[in-house]
């Protein structure tokens, strides 16, 4: 069987790999299927705000953007022969053999109005098809353990070391490696109100003292330390302290309520259900909902992240997988729309928003029974209206699958990466070369 | 390299360190009686809970009958056509959810009836273990459904967490609740199936070995195929049934079976398949490679079950490997992260010359010069659960007192589990992790969401905080300050703060920091009235709250 070692040396072997990333992209025209004229991408705005979907458990995206043309479709019919989607009538054609799951709610619109840049075959050197090491990878933007992550890295270099408290959050309750950096982390948030220390610790009685507890409190966080595990308790917890003081929250610790202006995937006037007729899950679709009502309340955020787990569809994924897809595609597509009813002073909120979404890999071309296992090349798409739609980087050649079966990556993750440092969040080329540890060729959506 | 030897004496600061690591803390009056005793016998003594400090009995009867959570579930819901009502269950009564009201399936009671355990069990050690291998075999509740199963898995964890690590991994193979999580019951490799990787790749991965340690996806694939069919069985008694909604039913109790097509007993079932008595073949058949080493996964040799042997396999031809991943997470959950690589070859060569025994590595270890060390010494964020556990056996009364037993909604962990989702904000929502990878240990607990709901958890804890149910306020954690905190009255602020510090144990806490607390607390004369034992809730608060109160 081929190493590692050997895959690698393929790969260099097959030469084209960088070169020519955005052959298929930039302007879309020979990717829209037919959907008619793609408009003008809107100018990068001045306030520009990513927000990051983490499709977690690695995402089966064959069975998402499946091939429906040439030698590639052939070998997912074989490869595919249960929970293959090949009937034209459940698929938008992309173009470029390419083509879109109708269960993939909402996406089939964003994509014909050209605001989806879709890059099929994101991947990295080396896989070892372990969700965590993938995970860790790709946070880090790096190929070896680095121990902070990509965004991180960012906050680290753009952000205020004093301040800035707010411009990183994540609406997840954990801190994903890719926003810590080595002296500035994201602020995780989970709820709309509720900030204020110390008026929300107890729920039905009033804390006594408050305002010395509150001190109290302060004097512990600021106490300076040589000991880490000091430290970084005291980092933890002074963002915290800092974020319900910062008046961006508002008085009481409140964030402005917002009613939203469409349905989410969940809400009992959305559309869409799942196959047994139930709701979708809100989790991805109340993640977003926060967002917008703090875009909306004008919180100085420039990177938001957000996540929908499930994805680790080794069995039952003919019923799991179209549920999936549902919210996720729903969800952003709500999300979408949703922006356009929230004007700031920063401008219209839809106008500013690049949504990045990715999963750790994609998953084995050969089904097992009921399921997928785990895979290396993924699909990765950003949604915006400064978007250039379309296709980027290489469909991964299915009749020419590594020694265990899966896809060769086509595009490097770190490229995608770079084009969104550069040209999004405004980054110098050099510095964003810098943060990623070399330069990676950048893809044209942007 | 780290001094294995075996410590010959201790100072009551040892006996606490050990208390904190291997259980979830003593008091000050308990560890001075712990630190009596010669270290090496009492520590033998604390893990293997012998003597009478470890008496279950106590402890028992009152898990037996009490009414440790307020349960809002007691009756069942009868919107189903044709079902019958069900009584409330009156108090006292056990935990809902194993047994006969399994079908309850309570998340949140579950993870009560553990916080609880955790709190009294006079052998905390082996709740301390039970915590360290949920967390190492983490299996999940969101995708098991079935709180009496996993309840079963962390029992297997009390029993058999001192095994020998081989066992102990056969075991977990076999175990209900892992055989759904990790889709062991829907891995069908019979004939030219193929078969279902996940359980293959997260049993070395995640379980013994470690990513890129020692195997490669031949391995993994090879692997699956032997433990292809494992899956288990249950008959019609052991299914939990809704009183209100016959036709809901869950397994209250299983049984491991390799589905090999073999004959099931009459009115028996498998997981995967669900018919009575009717048998297909998932097991594949033949002899696969793992490792390098051809294997008969058909045989039953030795009594083991078919594809058995390759489980062992991986700790008879991985055994360094094993041993390293082990130390490793053995090392990060007990004494330090800050382990030279010389370090966890001392402790990687310390477990294969147990033989995987770990009861003897576990021994070793916790008796060890490199334990009680001073780099070792707070060098650890400790985990929420273990947190709030140890600050509740430090302020709340035990069993053992009149208050300390058990009336209507005492100590509400199901509130505290349900309302304030306050496990699953502190970054530990216990069994129910997100994924089979389970929780990252020391500064990963901390962000600035899991130090908000510290905050909060123990402010119910130290502020008395009380909710309201069916009418009547029950305090979530009933403590009292002028008897259990402070038995002795004291004389000033100093007096107040070094009482406490005592019970709770926090990292050494900056002078200037200590100092403006207690100027802030009493700015003028000190009297211990009731303000100022409202105060010492307050700082009790603060230590708990402080970086070096996170620190254990």
């Amino acid at each position: 069987m081929t190493t590692r070692r050997e895959f690698i040396q393929t790969l260099g072997a097959t030469g084209a790999l960088l070169a020519g990333l955005d052959a298929c992209g930039g302007g879309g025209s020979s990717s829209s299927g037919g959907s008619g004229s793609t408009p003008t991408p809107t100018p990068t705005p001045t306030s520009p705000i990513l927000v990051i979907v983490n499709i977690d458990g690695g995402y089966d995206w064959l069975n998402v953007t499946p091939p429906n043309a040439g030698t590639n479709l052939g070998v997912y019919q074989t490869k595919r022969a249960a929970l293959g989607i090949t009937n034209p009538a459940l698929l938008t054609d992309l173009g470029s053999g390419m083509a879109l799951n109708k269960d993939f709610t909402g996406m089939d619109t964003l994509h014909s109005l050209g605001h989806v840049a879709w890059i099929p075959g994101i991947g990295m050197p080396n896989p070892n098809l372990s969700h965590f090491t993938s995970i860790d990878l790709w946070g880090q933007g790096a190929t070896v353990p680095a121990g902070n992550g990509w965004l991180g890295r960012f906050a680290d270099t753009a952000f205020s070391p004093t301040g800035d408290v707010l411009r990183g959050l994540t609406v997840t309750p954990d801190l994903p490696v890719m926003l810590k950096g080595a002296t500035r982390s994201f602020v995780s948030i989970t709820s709309a109100g509720g900030y204020v220390f110390p008026a929300y610790l107890l729920s039905s009685t009033a804390v006594p003292d408050a305002t010395t507890l509150e001190t109290g409190w302060g004097t512990a966080l600021s106490a300076s330390s040589t000991d880490p595990g000091y430290l970084a308790a005291a980092q933890a917890g002074k963002l915290f302290f800092d974020a319900q003081n910062n008046p961006a929250f508002g008085t009481g610790g409140t964030l402005t309520a917002r009613t939203t202006t469409v349905p989410y995937p969940g809400d009992a006037t959305y559309p869409v259900l799942k196959l047994s007729g139930a709701a979708l899950s809100t989790s991805l679709s109340a993640q977003l909902k926060l967002i917008a009502q703090m875009i909306a309340a004008g919180l100085p955020a420039q990177v938001y992240f957000s996540r929908l787990g499930g994805w680790d569809t080794h069995s039952n994924q003919a019923v799991d997988h179209p549920n999936l897809q549902r919210a996720l595609g729903g969800s952003i597509k709500a999300f979408y729309d949703d922006l356009a009813a929230i004007t700031t002073t920063a401008g219209i909120a839809q106008d500013r928003v690049l949504i990045l979404a990715y999963s750790e890999f994609g998953r084995r071309v050969q089904e097992n029974n009921g399921g997928t296992d785990h895979g290396t090349a993924g699909l990765a798409f950003c949604v915006g209206k400064s978007v250039k739609g379309g296709l980027y980087g290489g469909y991964p050649d299915l009749t020419s699958l590594d020694s265990n079966g899966n896809m060769k990556y086509t595009t490097d993750f770190r490229s995608l990466y770079a084009t969104v440092l550069d040209h999004w969040l405004g980054q110098a080329t050099s510095t964003t070369d810098t943060l990623l540890g070399s330069a990676y060729p950048r893809l044209g959506f942007l | 390299m780290a001094d294995l030897t075996a410590i010959t004496s201790w100072t009551l600061a040892d006996a606490q360190h050990f208390a904190r690591r291997a259980g979830f803390g003593l008091t000050p009056a308990d560890a001075v009686a712990l630190q009596a005793q010669a270290p090496g016998a009492a520590i033998d003594a604390w893990i293997d809970g012998t003597g009478a400090a470890y008496d279950p009995a106590a402890f028992t009867a009152a898990l037996a009958t009490a009414d440790v959570v307020l349960e809002p579930l007691v009756s069942a819901n009868t919107a189903v056509a044709g079902s019958v009502d069900v009584a409330a269950v009156a108090a006292p009564h056990p935990f809902l959810v194993q047994g006969g009201d399994t079908w309850r399936n309570s998340l949140n009671t579950a993870q009560a009836l553990l916080a609880w355990r955790m709190q009294h069990n006079p052998h905390a050690f082996e709740e301390r273990m039970a915590l360290f291998w949920h967390n190492l075999f983490a299996t999940g509740w969101h995708k098991v459904d079935n709180t009496a199963l996993m309840l079963k898995q962390i029992q297997l964890f009390r029993g058999q967490g001192l095994a020998k690590f081989d066992d102990l991994l056969v075991i977990v193979s076999k175990d209900p609740a892992m055989a759904i999580w990790l889709d062991s019951v829907l891995n069908n490799a019979a004939g030219t199936n193929i078969p279902n990787e996940n359980y293959a790749r997260e049993v070395m991965e995640l379980y013994s070995l470690g990513a890129d340690n020692g195997y490669n996806q031949a391995d993994i694939t090879q692997l699956a195929r032997a433990l292809s069919g494992w899956s288990f069985t249950f008959a019609e008694a052991d299914y939990s049934i809704n009183p209100a909604n016959p036709g809901q039913k869950f397994p209250a109790d299983a049984r491991f079976k390799v589905y090999d097509g073999t004959t099931l007993a009459p009115d028996t079932r498998v997981w995967w398949g669900g018919a009575a008595t009717v048998s297909s073949n998932l097991h594949a058949t033949g002899t696969i490679s793992l490792f390098g080493q051809p294997l008969d996964v058909t045989t039953t040799a030795s009594g083991w079950a078919k594809g058995e042997n390759a489980v062992r396999s991986i700790i008879s031809a991985r055994g360094s490997n094993c041993a390293q991943f082990l130390a490793k997470r053995l090392l990060t959950h007990f004494v330090t992260t800050g382990y030279s690589a010389q370090d966890l070859t001392d402790v990687a060569t310390l477990i294969q010359g147990a033989a995987f025994d770990l009861r003897v590595v576990l021994k070793t270890l916790l008796k060890s010069q490199f334990f009680f060390g001073a780099a070792s010494r707070y060098a650890l964020v400790e985990g929420p659960v273990s947190w709030l556990v140890r600050a509740a056996r430090m302020l709340c009364p035990s069993l053992a007192s009149g208050s300390g037993q058990t009336p209507k909604g005492y100590p509400a962990w199901r509130l505290v589990t349900n309302s304030a989702t306050t496990f699953d904000q502190m970054g530990m929502k216990l069994l129910d992790p997100t994924g089979p990878n389970g929780w990252k240990e020391h500064t990963a607990w901390l962000n600035s969401n899991t130090m908000r709901y510290r905050a909060k958890a123990v402010a119910a804890l130290t502020l008395n905080e009380s909710r309201s149910y069916n009418g009547t306020t029950y305090p979530l954690f009933p403590t009292f300050v002028t008897t259990d905190w402070f038995p002795t009255a004291p004389t000033s602020a100093q007096a107040v703060y070094d009482r406490l510090a005592a019970l709770l144990q926090p990292a050494p806490i900056p002078a200037s920091v200590s100092a403006a607390w207690l100027a802030a607390l009493w700015p003028t004369t000190f009297t211990w009235d009731s303000a100022s034992q409202t105060k010492a809730r307050e700082l009790a608060f603060l230590i708990l709250c402080s970086p070096s109160g996170q620190l254990y």
